[in-house]
């Protein structure tokens, strides 16, 4: 202990004096997520261009499921197979896919009282939901002559809560910031192998799992305070520049989960480029790049709705689309444990991959 | 006595042994020099007895214990004093010491007391609160000295422990190296400074392509090598040198 110790205090040391490393992992996430807040913000509360995915869950059966869902398809609004049950429709729209999924009872038309229900993703703009409304009065014109009766359900967050600029944002760019820790982990790490203080360290019988795990606690708690910085400043420096103020979750527990899978996702990214890189311009370029690129896959420069479906399903080899789906079942659904299980699980796994393929990298070059 | 016997090493994808069943026999209580030209294999040499490289354990034996067993048993007793600047430049001299004893297990009064203690030896008292990487080529070698002293280890490796010092802060190291010559403790010295290894060294080894081509007290090695009277009636390390490993230029 006295040696993990003694590792996590040079780190921090280290660390602390190094003001380029710092001003990389806290002034980069926190001006994006200003910057970015406040110029997409129109875009976001217009609702953009979103393809919205929805079904309809006819009680007359499939056919008349399929043939309504054809009737309303287009205009942004694509059809996806029905759910089998309302139990399923509503967990699938906690989860964001569909989007909306249409309830239509067994009378419908019939009985003046048989009412629709609407299950809704609470990040959808309402202006889409209003959209979408309207298709639905074109689409039952035959049956009803006015304006369908209809209950609305926005499914998983009881206030109601949709997606705005500052809240896909924050929890982007957070995410973004602290995958660099890619940049201070691999310099200083590649620093020590070419001065010989590595070496030093090794000759010293200092296990080398140690020197990882002396790397992994300072860098797990800068993470943290990214965390708790950049959501700061999502809910004050925002709104102070005229954006909006992000909501605040109700469950900091499951934010706090959701943060450490995807600080030690991070971590074990950079390390494996840490061990993997010979220079410090290979780690600043494999490190740099590999953010950026997973970035842009991931729905963190721009939002996964906008992307057409095709690149969506490319989006999900992101580890970072992973994080974002934590953050966003936490922030913007009020999930439960449930829905952050598959994102966390996700990054956890990949965490140990890339621990354990830095770690044999590490062997294999000094055997 | 640490012993290696014939120990061959190949760096992993390499196509080359740089040691070829090489055997060294480094006494106890004087200063080993190991000359070689550059690309002997001296660097390998000190990684693989460092443990920074793994090689058969029973190559390498410590009055008679495997060097795997002496780790195993003793991890604080091999100091190593590398040729680069191997300490934390943003740190300063004293949170080096600290970090580097700490993490040899020392602590609390021992730790206090053995920074101390080497901080003396070194004479960098007067700056134990700057910066590292602050610090005069002179003052950084001390400290890098130091740092390897921390444990008073039993074996000793010094790989080329002066390179780039002034002739003040060279003379002050050898001084202090000679110093640390001890009955028990094992010293191996390396340097491409013929005279510093004739000043401070008893036995020399002198290896080139991984292979020892001359070995022994170094008072022996300059009376008895007939081709150095040959080439010189003054006989001296360096011309022994020169003549085993020939004037050719290496890597």
């Amino acid at each position: 202990m006295r040696i993990l110790l003694a590792l996590w205090a040079k780190e921090w040391l280290a660390l602390s004096r190094d003001v380029h490393g710092l001003a990389v992992l806290f002034v980069l996430p926190a001006a994006f997520i200003v910057i970015m807040s406040l110029a997409l913000s129109d875009v976001f509360r217009d609702g953009a261009q979103r393809q919205v995915v929805f079904a309809v869950l006819a009680a007359g059966g499939p056919n008349v499921s399929q043939a309504l869902a054809d009737d309303l398809a287009g205009g942004g609004f694509t059809p996806t197979a029905a759910p089998d049950s309302e139990a399923a429709a509503r967990e699938q729209v906690r989860k964001g896919r569909p989007a909306l999924v249409l309830l239509v009872p067994e009378k419908f038309g019939a009985d003046p009282s048989a009412k629709l229900k609407l299950l809704a993703d609470p990040t959808l703009p309402p202006m889409q939901i209003a959209a979408f409304l309207q298709r639905l009065q074109g689409a039952t014109l035959g049956v009803k002559t006015s304006s369908p009766p209809l209950d609305l359900e926005v499914v998983g967050n009881p206030r109601g809560g949709r997606p705005s600029s500052v809240q896909q944002n924050v929890p982007a760019w957070l995410i973004f910031g602290m995958f660099f820790v890619v940049m201070p982990m691999s310099a200083l790490f590649i620093v020590e192998r070419r001065d010989g203080t590595l070496a030093r360290l090794v000759s010293q019988r200092v296990p080398f799992p140690m020197l990882l795990a002396g790397k992994v606690g300072p860098f797990f708690v800068i993470n943290l305070a990214q965390a708790v910085l950049m959501l700061a400043a999502g809910r004050t420096l925002v709104s102070w520049l005229g954006g909006e103020t992000l909501v605040l979750p109700g469950r900091w527990d499951l934010l706090a989960v959701v943060t450490a899978s995807t600080s030690l996702a991070a971590i074990g990214w950079g390390l494996l480029v840490a061990v993997a890189s010979r220079t410090l311009e290979q780690a600043t370029v494999i490190g740099a790049v590999g953010n950026v690129l997973a970035a842009a896959l991931g729905g963190i420069m721009v939002p996964r709705f906008v992307m057409p479906p095709s690149m969506q399903a490319w989006a999900e080899l992101s580890p970072m689309a992973w994080a974002l789906d934590g953050f966003h079942a936490v922030i913007l659904r009020q999930g439960s444990g449930a829905d952050i299980a598959v994102p966390c699980l996700k990054l956890l796994a990949l965490a140990a991959v890339l621990l354990a393929a830095a770690f044999w990298l590490h062997q294999r070059r000094r055997s | 006595m640490l012993r290696v016997e014939r120990l061959s090493y190949r760096y992993p994808g390499g196509d080359e042994e740089v040691l070829h069943e090489l055997s060294i026999e480094v006494p106890s209580g004087g200063i080993y020099g190991l000359l070689g030209p550059n690309g002997a294999g001296k660097t390998t040499l000190i990684s693989i007895i460092a443990g920074q490289l793994r090689a058969p354990s029973d190559k390498v034996t410590v009055d008679g214990m495997p060097l795997d067993e002496l780790h195993r048993r003793e991890p604080a007793s091999l100091g190593l004093v590398p040729q680069e600047f191997a300490f934390y430049p943003m740190l300063t001299c004293a949170e080096n010491l600290r970090f580097f004893a700490a993490v040899q297990g020392l602590g609390g009064a021992r730790l206090r007391e053995r920074v101390e203690a080497v901080a003396s030896f070194a004479r960098i008292e007067g700056v134990m609160r700057r910066r590292a990487g602050e610090l005069s080529g002179g003052l950084r070698r001390r400290l890098n000295l130091a740092i390897g002293l921390l444990t008073e280890p039993r074996v000793l490796l010094l790989d080329e422990p002066t390179v780039g010092v002034d002739p003040q802060s060279r003379s002050f190291l050898l001084e202090s190296i000679r110093g640390l010559a001890a009955a028990g403790r094992i010293i191996i010295y390396t340097s491409h400074y013929m005279e510093e290894v004739e000043a401070i060294c008893d036995h020399v080894a002198i290896i080139d392509a991984g292979r020892v081509l001359r070995q022994g007290a170094l008072a022996e090695l300059l009376r008895d090598d007939a081709a150095v009277v040959t080439v010189r009636q003054g006989r001296s390390l360096e011309q022994l040198f020169m003549h085993l490993t020939n004037r050719s230029l290496r890597d």
